[in-house]
């Protein structure tokens, strides 16, 4: 109950703090003569909601680019948080469970599957892989999930998993982009863009698309993944790192106190408000708003990245080492971030391919320690959004870029020391939680090796789609005009997911 | 006058000449692209055309909209729009008949204008911007009869002229003069891309030379090169690393060179374009017009394993189609890819035409990139030259022209990833040759040219391996056969090959009794057919065979560039259905949008001609495209603001006379010139006038779009880096070579399977221009993404400016800008000991303009309030003033937090 008072605490706080902060703004607009302005940057269609070209008032977004915005229609989610395993997981050791396949296990690959395919690295004719892990099923959905995952076993009723998700790319880079941006290729906006372009951000002193990595490595594809491609750079994701400065130059400098850096700013925008009365160039009020989030940014972001001052249960609950860079400490970050307003959190895990050319990258060993490093905080993550009333609006995304082939890798012909699947994209394991999600739904099937879907199928394009509509977006209106034409997210495709949308 | 009223008075302009049409017959034939076309692409096409053809009626092309539908009917019958069925659905009552279907009706202005169009014949039009460009009349008869707006000044600039008619139109004026020093700072941060020199601001202030002249000196400076630069090197993606996953460093900075020098030497536009396009078809290419080829060599490079290099060589050759037209005729051709322009009138074939003439390069997405030009040294062209008279004496000048291509760019060549049914061997990483012992592959279709030599590029680490080569398979003839021994990293092996004709089929076999089971016994990376040198027995021949195989083993640097296929490695080109590059359709051969200029016979049919077409004077778009990007580099807007497309979806031209008035005198009185452009634009009264805007002003023109106040724009993220450096004399004036890396925070790079690192530059490095900053496309500098640079992984034809906190971050706490800020106070400083004096005198060097009362009262204020709090803390003074070996004082280190102040300035991150 505190926790609430306190959310509410917080949140008149930040409204108050916005509304004076516009008042000097509105103020300075005022002396203008109050006027009819169109708007500076933004000739675009936000899905229906046209901000036409006559007569808008100068909005907060005129000043701010990442002023909150109402979507189109009412969203079930407000915020959202990704959860993207770099290098993509094996969906038989964890999701989708194959009795078949055992039986079948170390026999050649019937050449009916493999007929007129591409692979990444098998060659000729590999055996079949048995599942490497034992499964049961768990919750009152009866959900099937491996003993890699005993902590997740015990939140799958808040769960919807979409098992025989699609995709047409099978390498990492193009993979990952075209699940984030809707493209295998680079110059597209990514998702959790598109999303800030179309609602802006609820808290105007951290950014409003975080991007956190563990791992060790960013994502194949870079940081095109959180890209804002055609969009304006505004609405790329910041990534905001554990160790360093957690968002880029964001510390003061050496010697320069935080009074000092106050008069600073102060005096920067006295002078900048001389320099609009000269010129009257609403930019500059523009900029004199940066200047003071930048100020303020460079408090709170340190504090919600900050997980010293956590209870001992929540380090508990999550696994999380204070000063370490762990998936652990991503998710508690997740959570503070969202709680705080941030409207996209992504995460990128790296560590996920297992080919099983090594021991990290087999699929019985290093899968499963790797499963051991996001088990309990993923489930944890769900737990705690839940016990503070944020999962209801909060939706939460778990998936890879594809998925495994059922069959032992032989890369380039050659067999392996170590147990190992190539990458697959013909039916993988997602899910998603939260804010709008059917608690505890299923939805695809896929043949009894896991080789195709044979039913239920989803595409890249459909997940997209849902997502979209999760925040309040028709997905085939939510456009921007670029190259003379109107761009989507979900470009000429994508269907609802309705079947797991409550 | 208000917007609403001049909408309504518009709409009843529209509904008098509709009603005239109706009344008084056909006198004035409506203009189907101004008038018909954007109906039509508003409310029909999205399913009616391109993608869709619901009903099987189009509006795309004129015979598509004429023909019969579904229905068995046409939907247009010209000249009797009563009897057409476009009509009648547009106007029929039933809500599932009525189009457009499911939403809002057309008004009846709209309709009407259908209907006459259909009377008038239903005739199609061209877009405005695939006209021919047209030698302007107006000007010449305006100015021989002189014009109010120019009255007064001697030399009336045209685009004057063009604007000013505008501003009548809209009721706005041209604003006064702007201050002259400040005049000054925005033509040199526009020109040169730094602020002014002090020697040019005394000889200007002192009225020694005048405006022009300072233009024709800004002009000048290499400095221009490097501002410009950045410009094109964002349409030309450059940057300094592959891209994709692995996105490691490639060698591209002398292409960047090449940029700078020609815009340096003001190259005529059409020769830029004709040497970066097709610079190795020009007849017997220098290396600079090779170097120009590396422009479609930025494409990136996949070397992520398990991807297929031939899918990654399609990508680039559509990169480079779409590139090139979006570059040089801001026309869009993605779609086209997949399907016939949903708007524009290209259709699918024509993209495939286009592609072709990129189709036949030799480059294949290989790991090494090649080819590669060799940048020799002057002692290595010496030996070259000796190689050549001696292979031109003893066999004659078509051999030696054949051997200089080969070591000026290593072609012809097979790359090892061609080797097809391996047993016992594979692609390594899917990108070389490996083959156990015992094992084998083949080499399709190679023809060896009747060489007697075989060139072999690999390595191994394995004594012993004896290939075999023969010819169709395993019971075929031996070609070759040879055993290779452990190297040293990559070594080109020369063979005794048997001499073939032909095109053949090669059967590749190795073996190795100390070999492991599946232990690739070498990697392969190209083969190459280059016969031995002649004269064995003749005097002198030992020095220049030595001299060949040290030119082999060349290390230096090496450029990736486009060399054509010879004729027996031509590629043939096909549609892809639906885009696939897996689904071939017809067969293409090279050609041009037949919508846009036609082809002339006495070109080749290849790029070198298609060089030529894009730069012909009939050329409708290379001229306004490069026009439209040049304005918009000076003002911050095109005159159309879509920069990359100028096609019937483009926003409409705001200056269309304007526009085609200067591409006709680039074309022809400019001789192609853009320095001449640019001065033509910047001594203009429009470019001259004063920023200030008053609110009635922003009322009516919030984008400036019609020019009646000069350009405020923030600048780039270069021109802040730079000008930051400059203003506190750190700026290195070092020009051209390998990018530098200057200092940015830890941990920016984690790249997979990559191992490099960014080694921070060291000396006058760390200060260079930014347009030699090294960009990692999967992480940029990271101060430059901020600022709206982008990360070159595709063609940018316009940064969209951003203002965000993150921005105030940088220059208020990049250890680069306060280093920056720390000289700029020690000059401060040195300069007066009083510091509200001191403090005038940096705001002027920075704005060139004297600081007002209240301003200096605030930044007097910063100082003190600095001031009291260094004086008691001398460590905290210290750490904050980046000088080295310095006596810092709290003087020093408050005027350093007002030079950090003054750096951040909307003033001075501003254009003025």
């Amino acid at each position: 109950m505190k926790q609430v008072e306190k959310l509410i605490q917080e949140l008149n706080q930040q409204k108050l703090e916005r509304q004076t902060r516009r008042h000097f703004l509105m103020d300075c607009v005022s002396k203008m003569g109050g006027l009819a302005l169109a708007p500076l940057m933004f000739g675009c269609d936000l899905g229906g909601s046209k901000s036409g070209s006559s007569g808008l008032n100068l909005s907060e977004r005129d000043l701010n680019p990442l002023a909150p915005l109402p979507p189109p229609f009412a969203g079930k989610a407000k915020s959202i948080i990704y959860l993207h395993m770099a290098g993509a997981p094996s969906q038989l050791e964890l999701f989708d469970f194959k009795p078949e396949l055992a039986k079948y296990h170390n026999q050649p690959c019937p050449e009916s599957l493999l007929e007129g395919r591409k692979f990444a690295f098998i060659r000729g004719v590999p055996n079949l892989l048995g599942p490497q892990a034992n499964f049961a099923q768990h919750g009152e959905s009866g959900a099937w999930v491996s003993d890699f995952l005993p902590h997740f076993s015990k939140v799958v009723d808040e769960v919807a998993f979409l098992k025989a998700v699609h995709t047409d790319q099978f390498n990492h880079g193009p993979a990952q982009l075209f699940m984030q941006t809707g493209s295998p290729r680079l110059g597209r906006p990514s998702l959790g863009s598109w999303v800030t372009y179309g609602l802006g951000t609820e808290n105007q002193n951290l950014p409003g698309f975080v991007v956190l990595t563990s791992g060790g490595k960013t994502p194949d594809a870079g940081k095109s993944v959180w890209g804002s491609g055609f969009l304006p750079s505004v609405y790329q994701g910041v990534q905001c790192r554990s160790k360093g400065d957690p968002v880029l130059y964001l510390k003061d400098p050496d010697g320069m106190s935080r009074d000092m850096k106050k008069n600073l700013v102060t005096a920067i925008n006295d002078v900048n408000k001389e320099e609009f009365n000269a010129y009257g160039d609403p930019e500059i009020l523009a900029r004199i708003n940066q200047y003071e989030m930048a100020y303020r940014m460079q408090i709170e972001v340190p504090e919600v990245m900050n997980i010293n001052e956590e209870p001992e249960y929540i380090h508990e609950l999550y696994g999380t080492k204070p000063g370490a860079e762990s998936f652990a400490n991503n998710c508690l970050l997740a959570r503070k971030l969202v709680e705080k307003g941030v409207r996209f959190v992504q995460l990128y895990d790296w560590g996920w391919d297992t080919h099983g050319t090594d021991h990290d990258g087999s699929i019985d060993m290093g899968l499963r320690n790797k499963c051991r490093e996001i088990d309990r905080p993923m489930s944890a993550l769900l737990l705690d959004l839940k016990q503070r009333g944020l999962l209801e609006d909060t939706l939460v995304v778990w998936g890879g870029e594809f998925g495994r082939t059922p069959m032992q890798e032989n890369r380039e012909g050659k067999t392996q020391s170590f147990l190992g699947r190539d990458h697959h994209g013909d039916a993988f394991t997602m899910w998603m939680a939260g804010g709008g999600i059917k608690k505890g739904a299923s939805y695809g099937i896929t043949d009894d090796f896991g080789f195709s879907g044979i039913g239920e199928q989803v595409s890249v394009h459909d997940i997209h789609a849902t997502i979209l509509h999760l925040m309040g977006f028709d997905h085939e209106k939510f456009t921007y005009d670029f190259q003379g034409r109107p761009f989507r997210l979900t470009d000429v495709e994508g269907e609802l997911i309705r079947k797991i949308v409550a | 006058m208000s917007s609403t009223r001049i909408y309504i008075l518009l709409s009843t302009a529209v509904v008098l000449t509709v009603f005239g049409f109706l009344l008084f017959g056909n006198e004035k034939e409506l203009d189907f692209s101004t008038q018909i076309k954007p109906i039509l692409n508003k409310h029909c096409i999205s399913c009616h055309g391109g993608v869709k053809k619901n009903g099987g009626f189009s509006v795309l092309f004129r015979e598509e909209a004429l023909a019969i539908t579904e229905s068995g009917h046409p939907a247009i019958i010209p000249g009797d729009p009563n009897n057409s069925e476009l009509i009648k659905r547009l106007t029929e009552s039933d809500p599932e008949l009525r189009m457009p279907y499911d939403k809002e009706p057309l008004s009846e202005e709209e309709i009407d204008l259908l209907k006459t169009w259909i009377k008038q014949g239903a005739n199609w039009g061209k877009h405005w911007a695939y006209e021919p460009v047209e030698e302007p009349k107006e000007v010449q008869e305006i100015f021989q009869a002189g014009i109010s707006g120019n009255s007064g000044s001697q030399n009336p600039n045209p685009i004057d002229f063009y604007v000013e008619e505008k501003l009548e139109e809209f009721g706005l004026a041209f604003s006064p003069v702007e201050n002259s020093n400040k005049l000054l700072r925005r033509v040199s941060l526009d020109i040169t891309g730094l602020p002014p020199s002090d020697s040019l601001i005394s000889l200007y202030e002192n009225g020694k030379i005048s405006y022009d002249e300072a233009v024709d000196y800004l002009l000048a400076q290499p400095t221009y090169g490097e501002k410009w630069a950045s410009w094109w090197l964002d349409l030309a993606r450059y940057a300094d690393t592959k891209g994709y996953e692995r996105d490691v460093s490639r060698t591209l900075w002398p292409f960047r060179d090449y940029v700078i020098k020609s815009f340096n030497k003001d190259k005529p536009f059409d020769q830029f374009t004709i040497e970066q396009l097709a610079g190795d078809l020009l007849p017997n290419p220098t290396e600079e017009q090779l170097t120009a080829t590396a422009f479609h060599r930025n494409t990136m490079n996949n070397d992520e394993g398990g991807t297929q290099d031939e899918e990654f060589r399609v990508s680039a050759v559509l990169d480079r189609l779409n590139t090139t037209y979006e570059v040089w005729q801001s026309t869009t051709m993605a779609c086209v890819q997949c399907h016939s322009h949903p708007y524009d009138p290209i259709r699918q074939e024509e993209f495939y035409e286009s592609a072709a003439f990129f189709n036949n390069t030799r480059d294949e997405d290989t790991h090494d990139e090649e080819p590669r030009l060799r940048f020799y040294s002057v002692k290595e062209k010496t030996d070259i030259g000796k190689i050549l008279n001696w292979v031109e004496e003893y066999k004659g000048e078509e051999a030696a022209k054949k051997r200089k291509d080969f070591l000026t760019f290593f072609e012809p060549k097979y790359e090892a990833h061609i080797a097809t049914d391996f047993d016992k061997a594979e692609l390594v990483d899917t990108k070389w040759l490996g083959i156990w012992s015992g094992g084998s592959a083949y080499l399709k279709n190679i023809d060896t040219q009747g060489s007697d030599q075989l060139l072999m590029n690999y390595r191994t680490g394995m004594d012993g391996s004896k290939i075999t080569i023969q010819k169709d398979g395993p019971e075929g003839e031996i070609l070759s056969q040879f055993t290779i021994n452990k190297t040293k990293g990559e070594v080109i092996g020369a063979f005794p090959f048997k001499e073939i004709q032909g095109q053949n089929d090669l059967y590749i076999s190795v073996f190795n009794p100390n070999a492991k089971p599946q232990q690739t016994t070498s990697i392969i990376v190209w083969f190459a057919f280059v016969p031995t040198l002649p004269g064995e027995d003749q005097n002198g021949y030992d020095s220049i065979q030595n001299s060949w195989q040290n030119i082999l083993e060349f290390k230096g640097t090496k450029l990736p560039i486009l060399i054509e296929n010879p004729e027996y490695m031509k590629r043939e080109t096909r549609v892809f259905e639906r885009g696939n590059w897996l689904m071939l359709g017809e067969k293409v051969s090279p050609g041009v949008p037949k919508e846009l200029n036609s082809w002339k016979s006495e070109w080749p049919k290849n790029r070198l001609g298609f060089a030529y077409w894009m730069v012909d004077q009939e050329n409708p778009l290379t001229s306004r495209t490069l026009v439209n990007r040049v304005w918009d580099q000076l003002f911050g807007r095109g005159l159309v603001s879509t920069l990359e497309d100028m096609g019937t979806q483009s926003d409409p031209a705001s200056h269309p006379e304007l526009l085609d008035y200067l591409a006709w005198e680039t074309m022809t009185s400019y001789d192609w010139s853009i320095k001449k452009l640019i001065k033509q634009i910047v001594t203009s009264k429009t470019y001259k006038q004063s920023s200030v805007v008053s609110p009635e002003l922003f009322a009516k023109d919030p984008q400036n779009k019609w020019y009646a106040r000069g350009p405020r724009v923030r600048l780039s993220a270069e021109q802040i880096r730079d000008q930051a450096l400059a203003s506190a004399e750190l700026l290195s004036h070092k020009m051209y070579g390998p990018s530098v890396k200057p200092p940015q925070p830890e941990g920016i790079w984690q790249t997979v399977y990559n191992g490099e690192s960014w080694k921070e530059a060291e000396g006058e490095d760390r200060y260079r221009r930014g347009v030699y900053t090294f960009i990692k496309r999967t992480s940029p500098y990271p101060s430059f993404i901020t600022f709206d640079a982008g990360s070159r992984e595709v063609c940018i034809s316009r940064r969209i400016v951003t203002n965000t906190p993150l921005q105030a971050l940088v220059t208020l706490n990049d250890p680069v800008y306060l280093e920056a800020a720390s000289h700029l106070g020690k000059l401060m400083i040195d300069q007066n000991p009083n510091p509200s004096k001191a403090i005038a005198y940096g705001y002027e060097k920075l704005m060139l303009v004297p600081i007002s009362e209240q301003k200096l009262k605030v930044l007097t204020s910063l100082y003190q309030e600095s001031f009291k709090e260094f004086k008691n803390d001398s460590t905290a003074m210290n750490e904050f003033v980046l000088l080295k070996d310095m006596q810092i004082t709290p003087e020093l280190a408050s005027m350093t937090v007002v030079a950090n102040a003054l750096m951040n300035l909307d003033e001075f991150l501003t254009k003025p």
